[in-house]
């Protein structure tokens, strides 16, 4: 199984575009690409989840990991998501509240800028 | 008339995948499941997966030295959909906690198992522990006998 994970900066932010499928095999790989990020001093970060065809609890424990280790720098995570499926999961775990969640990534890195 | 598929994998992470397309491939056959709630049953079916190897990886390994594997027992109904997921030991105490759960993920785990499967029921079994989850399929697109395939 096959995890894609594409860095690249935008308009000051860190753009992480993940691809595939996110479970217990593959988060693994995925927590250390953004605690790799964060020590190396990304911590503006949008995660684009666009490409994401499947994602449980243990990617929800990446992401939520994610956001805590940038805001203790200062920092922000950001979700770009318009998948219903994806959607569903972070409703029913209550992370539409935690995340901001973004309909495109132009709107993520834009909206950091009002 | 019920079908009856089983599918053994190893208690390894990169197995949970083949759980998950085994089942979704087999929900999808009869008539009567969304492929919303097919999706729905992928989540809740590797969630049970995980939870029960993230367990197990903490348990010694058996005495006979063979590696733990998971036991998937799917119950294809006319009027419902079964997965049964058995395991050896206690390796379903993180979807099902005696107390209220510490860790994200485990909070996480147990809203999804709750909220997308009908019904999910832990049994305690010779052996170890066996996750029953069940849906049941939209009454519409049953018929009255059950004789929903073609053929």
């Amino acid at each position: 199984m096959d995890l894609g994970l594409d860095v690249t900066e935008r308009d000051g932010y860190t753009v992480l575009a993940v691809r595939g499928e996110v479970d217990v095999y593959t988060a693994p790989r995925f927590r250390e690409r953004l605690i790799e990020l964060v020590s190396e001093g990304k911590h503006r970060i949008v995660i684009d989840l666009e490409g994401v065809d499947f994602l449980d609890s243990t990617g929800l424990g990446v992401l939520v990991g994610g956001l805590k280790r940038v805001r203790s720098h200062d920092g922000d995570l950001a979700l770009v998501c318009t998948q219903r499926r994806i959607l569903k999961v972070l409703e029913i775990t209550g992370l539409t509240k935690v995340f901001t969640i973004h309909e495109s990534v132009d709107a993520a890195v834009g909206d950091g800028q009002g | 008339m019920d079908r009856v598929v089983e599918l053994e994998i190893p208690a390894r992470p990169e197995f949970v995948g083949v759980a998950r397309m085994a089942v979704g491939a087999l929900a999808g056959i009869r008539p009567g499941l969304a492929y919303e709630r097919i999706d729905d049953l992928r989540i809740v079916v590797s969630e049970a997966c995980t939870s029960a190897i993230e367990m197990l990886a903490h348990q010694p390994p058996p005495a006979d030295g063979r590696p733990a594997g998971l036991r998937l027992r799917c119950i294809d109904g006319p009027k419902t959909l079964e997965v049964r997921i058995e395991a050896p030991g206690s390796a379903f105490d993180s979807a099902f906690p005696a107390s209220e759960p510490e860790a994200d993920v485990d909070t996480f785990r147990i809203s999804l198992i709750r909220a997308l499967v009908d019904d999910a029921e832990l049994r305690t079994t010779p052996g170890g522990a066996e996750l029953c989850l069940t849906l049941h399929r939209d009454a519409a697109a049953v018929d009255v006998d059950g004789d929903d395939l073609p053929g």
